[in-house]
């Protein structure tokens, strides 16, 4: 609201307009509202669309025969006028308490104004995320029936799998190897980058350079730790007592550091699971140790805290180091699983089967419905856009929920795997739910990240082997010998797959659509102000 | 002669717990007792104040034993709360049951008894409330359900009053607005004359009929003398808040490194405290201010004033505020007040003693400043302040407005003059189709509602697809446990409490509170126009 206009000598000569009409009783009915939509309380299907403030309720008093309201004693008579009405306290008002004034009651309403209507292809785009995690747990459910009815041997399970899993490995240590490059290259050509460039300048430039609000990100060099590793890391200064005096050096000097010992949400989500089902701290740690190397490449907030183990390496020496140690957890891993095998297989002996199947259906919907799907498929984007602070309780927000899925689906695996009778089996499928529930989520965000058509060929992979599985199991009959019938039926298992899948996606895309009419926001003086606040080092969200 | 009524004040809030509500509520029952009427409050048991208590002025207190579960907040039960009021409705011969404040469960609970009983009521929001996250939705839904039967409401300002309008779907004429008011007498700036019992009437106009010497307020000769700033005198800048998040205290600890280095001669005074309190040790430390920065730490409401006359300029850096009295008080000290323009307080001060400035902590500073140049180009006559706030806002005037709510919703005063001529009319002739459906469901007086329970249901159906039919059950039951009560607790059984001697009615001629007047305004700005000049 304005600050009382009345001092000015312009709204003074207002005030010997005609005076405003008097308390009415039809003006502040609710006819307005109601001429022009069925329901008041819903907002019109246009209302979503074009968001408005809804129309003034104006002239409608012109309608009314007028009778000034006249109050028997009151100063204004005297006065021989009536002031316009104006929204003040501190002024003696010539108009009863509940006068309620046409023109300026709820003027500052607004409705839905900051809703942005949602386009039908961006949303199926964005649903396959959610698809590929679905796809992910049909094909891990469809692995165990299959290891559990002794249809599929579990070693060509696990077989396959660890192949896919040392695939996208190299995959993904490639395309960071690349992306390191390009980010030397970007830095050796622009000193003061604020992060590092991309070979590929196409859409991630502009998120790159994005706005950087914070002033914090903007003056500290050390935070253009570069795409090389995908650890782009808005520091703030009190959190490195160690930079170096030298930028440059100072970034070459960081890199490492962030690809290697980040404390990560997921690897500290990872971290718990693996240390519940293997109870030796140290292969626990081991274990960690090998998911931050794979997890290290998406949004990361360095830690001093975190052991820092190729601080000072060159990048191409700490590339290899890396890979040692990857490989080495990867041993520690299988061992471990191998060990722990065993116990597990007993672990649920005394509980019945029907309730293994409840538990485990549970914590896979646990696990669907938790996972975190953030749109955000640009690790740099994250980092850049949100500043330190603003990171810290973000991360505090996520990391329960991330680590939560995660949980849930490897609880589930272990469980599912103590109903299974030889050591053989229970060992594949553990070390399959690892690779499907803790590893391929990073390759997909990755991929994602990468490369938008990457993203679509391995959903429509997962929907296809998911459809194909899903069919033979139901399909084909206990152990059948033609491959013909299996073919049939992952067939018809991919196609009944993939309708269901379009219908889902679009289906749920239109009618998320569909509801927006419903949307009633409503805004006004009466909500908390957003502070802004430049110098954001003290603000909280909260 | 004005009837006079029997009024039960019902909150969860009052003292020994301070607070902004707590003093309203007392201030407001001892002007209605000094008009004549019967109060008394009802909240529940507080440590150390338990069973009936008098406060001065014959206000009687009824602590009721209740669970207490947040923040002095009574646990929602719906039913509990109604065998207790029953009885002590019926042992005061209560009229007018006038409840506080949204949070308090035991206010919505009253009123709901109150009207199975048979009685009027009165609700009062201090607070406001946003729509988007689910609690307030919740809160939202059980406000909708208590005000679904009140006879009148009455918000602290029209911010105040559009928001529970679309909070409770109420009919904006069933609300008044009625703002909060200072005790301005305990809000003196230093140096004021302290002839505070009985003010001299040269300072008012004798009659509040007349029209108003513009003179009179403004030049009597116990105005204080002018302080004049040099320009290189010392101005200290008071906050007093409670450090919460919503109180602004990040935009405040944003702003103050900024506001001390750009004004070499400024210094702060903050008293308060809050978990927002170790961010501004943090900015103090961190910037060096320790010499210029004071924190003072809690205070108690008396001590307010004497923090207030330290300084200059009352910041107020606030999110949210249904009226904010603290700019008032510090207005009525003689500060010049700088404040963030949300929610009520646009209304409450003039132009003219306030600097308003957005949510931000740019435009904070850039306030600031201008209060700061303004002050030092002694363009602000300060001085004139307190006498102006008299004149703007005082709990007698407070008392007399509500005093007309209790009058129009008793049929007092004839509902053509309460709701307006024009609305009488509507209704014989029956024009508005969709109006008289709304006017049919409150009954034939629309001031004075039916209280049959049919009439009831139909209001609470509205509520809502599902929320509707729940209220109509919770309705019903507390009418059936009205039925039980009057069965197993007959009336006659229960003792009639003997009143207090009922003072007489004072007719107060002094033009205190009310407003301002515009004259008033214009001869402000005339006598501080010489010294612009200067």
């Amino acid at each position: 609201m304005a600050p009382p206009s009345g001092l000015h000598q312009t709204a003074l000569s207002s005030d010997f307009e005609t005076p405003f009409p008097p308390l009415v009783r039809s003006s502040t009915a609710p006819v307005a509202f109601k001429s022009h939509r069925a329901d008041p309380s819903h907002l019109a299907p246009e209302d979503a669309y074009s968001p408005v403030s809804p129309p003034r309720r104006t002239s409608l008093y012109n309608l009314r025969p007028r009778l000034i309201r006249r109050k028997e004693g009151s100063r204004s008579r005297s006065r021989r006028r009536q002031r316009r009405f104006q929204k003040l306290l501190w002024v003696k008002q010539s108009y009863p308490d509940n006068y309620t004034d046409q023109a300026t009651f709820l003027e500052k309403l607004q409705r839905n104004p900051r809703v942005k209507p949602y386009d039908f292809w961006p949303l199926v785009a964005d649903s396959t995320v959610i698809v590929q995690q679905v796809c992910s747990v049909i094909i891990f459910v469809v692995c165990f029936v299959g290891i559990f009815q002794e249809r599929v041997s579990p070693v060509s399970v696990v077989g396959f799998g660890s192949f896919a899993t040392f695939i996208g490995w190299l995959l993904w240590d490639w395309w960071v190897a690349e992306e390191s490059l390009g980010a030397q290259r970007a830095m050796d050509g622009t000193t003061h980058s604020h992060r590092g460039r991309d070979p590929r300048p196409v859409r991630r430039q502009d998120s790159l350079g994005g706005p950087t609000r914070n002033a914090s990100i903007v003056s500290l060099p050390g935070a253009g730790a570069g795409a090389g590793t995908g650890a782009a890391t808005p520091t703030p200064a009190s959190a490195l007592p160690s930079t170096a005096p030298s930028p440059r050096l100072d970034q070459h000097l960081h890199i490492p550091r962030f690809s290697i010992g980040p404390t990560d949400s997921r690897s500290a989500s990872i971290e718990p699971s693996t240390a519940a089902a293997s109870p030796a701290g140290s292969r626990a740690q081991s274990v960690a140790d090998f998911h931050e190397a794979h997890y290290g490449h998406h949004r990361q907030r360095s830690s001093i805290s975190s052991p820092i183990r190729g601080g000072g390496v060159l990048p191409g020496n700490s590339r290899l180091q890396l890979r040692l140690s990857t490989i080495k957890s990867a041993v520690l891993i299988y061992f471990t699983l191998l060990g722990l095998s065993p116990i597990l297989k007993s672990l649920t002996r005394s509980t019945s089967s029907d309730s293994i199947w409840a538990i485990s259906f549970w914590l896979l919907a646990i696990n669907i419905f938790f996972f975190d799907y953030s749109i955000n498929n640009n690790p740099f984007t994250q980092a850049t856009i949100t500043n330190p602070h603003s990171n810290q309780t973000g991360a505090q927000h996520k990391f329960p929920i991330a680590s939560l899925s995660t949980n849930a689906a490897l609880m589930a695996s272990t469980v599912l795997a103590s109903r299974l009778p030889s050591t053989g089996q229970v060992f594949s499928l553990t070390l399959f739910s690892i690779e499907v529930f803790g590893l391929f989520p990073v390759f997909r965000r990755y991929a994602r990240h990468r490369s938008f058509r990457y993203h679509v060929i391995l959903t429509v992979l997962l929907l296809l082997g998911a459809g194909a599985g899903v069919g033979i199991i139901i399909g084909a009959p206990w152990v059948c010998e033609c491959w013909q019938t299996w073919l049939k039926h992952s067939l018809l298992g991919m196609i009944v797959s993939c309708l269901i899948a379009a219908v889902a996606m679009g289906g749920c895309s239109w009618w998320l659509i569909g509801l927006q009419k419903y949307k009633n926001e409503i805004y006004g003086p009466w909500d908390p102000a957003r502070p802004i606040i430049i110098s954001r080092r003290y603000y909280d969200d909260e | 002669m004005a009837p006079t009524y029997r009024i039960a004040m019902v909150c969860d809030f009052f003292f020994p717990q301070p607070g902004g509500i707590e003093s309203h509520i007392y201030q407001l029952s001892t002007k209605l007792i000094d008009r004549g009427h019967k109060v008394i409050i009802i909240t529940h048991a507080y440590e150390g104040r338990t069973g009936v208590r008098y406060l001065t002025n014959g206000l009687k207190v009824y602590h009721v034993p209740f669970l207490v579960i947040y923040r002095s907040a009574t646990f929602p039960t719906v039913f509990s709360f109604f065998p207790v009021f029953r009885n002590i409705v019926l042992r005061e011969r209560i009229d007018i049951v006038h409840g506080h404040a949204s949070l308090s469960s035991l206010c919505h609970e009253a009123i709901l008894h109150a009207r199975t009983m048979g009685l009027r009521t009165v609700f009062t929001d201090h607070s406001l409330f946003g729509f988007a996250d689910a609690a307030s939705i919740l809160t939202n839904k059980l406000l909708k359900f208590a005000l679904s039967d009140v006879d009148h409401v009455i918000c602290v300002s029209h911010t105040c009053k559009e928001n529970t309008v679309l909070r409770a779907s109420l009919d904006p004429l069933m609300v008044s607005v009625i703002p909060n008011a200072v005790v301005a007498d305990n809000f003196r700036p230093l140096g004021y004359p302290t002839t505070t019992t009985t003010p001299p009437s040269s300072i008012s106009s004798p009659i509040p009929g007349l029209p108003p010497n513009p003179s009179s307020s403004l030049t009597s000769s116990l105005t204080p003398p002018r302080r004049i700033l040099g320009p290189h005198d010392p101005i200290t800048i008071v906050v007093i808040s409670r450090l919460f998040y919503n109180k602004g205290t990040d935009l405040l600890t944003a702003a103050i490194p900024r506001i001390l280095a750009a004004h070499p001669n400024t210094r702060f005074i903050i008293a308060g405290s809050g978990p927002k309190s170790i961010d501004l040790e943090q900015m103090i430390e961190q910037n060096v201010l320790q010499d210029r920065v004071e924190m003072l730490g809690p205070i108690r409401h008396s001590e307010v004033r004497d923090v207030m006359v330290r300084g200059h300029i009352y910041l107020h850096p606030s999110l949210t505020e249904a009226f904010g009295t603290v700019i008032v008080e510090a207005a009525s000290c003689g500060l010049y007040v700088v404040c963030t323009q949300v929610g009520g307080i646009p209304e409450v001060l003039p132009g003219h003693m306030t600097v308003f400035a957005k949510p931000e902590e740019d435009d904070l500073v850039a306030a600031t400043g201008k209060a700061i140049a303004a002050l030092r180009r002694n363009e602000v006559r300060t001085e004139l302040f307190h006498e102006q706030v008299k004149n703007m806002y005082s709990w007698t005037n407070v008392a007399e407005r509500t005093e007309r709510v209790y009058n129009g919703i008793s049929g007092a005063i004839s509902e053509a003059e309460f709701y307006g001529y024009d609305h009488l009319k509507d209704h014989r002739n029956g024009s508005n189709g969709s109006w008289t459906a709304v006017t049919a469901t409150r009954g034939m007086r629309s001031g004075v509602q039916s209280f049959a329970l049919i009439d009831r249901l139909k209001r609470y159906y509205g509520c809502g697809v599902w929320a509707g039919k729940l209220f109509c059950v919770c309705v019903i039951i507390d009418y059936l446990i009205f039925l039980f009560l009057e069965l197993v607790f007959p009336r006659e059984s229960i003792d009639i409490c003997p009143d207090w001697p009922r003072k007489k009615k004072v007719v107060d001629t002094r033009r205190e509170g009310g407003g301002l007047e515009w004259g008033d305004v214009e001869e402000y700005r005339r006598r501080s126009r010489p010294s612009r000049l200067r």
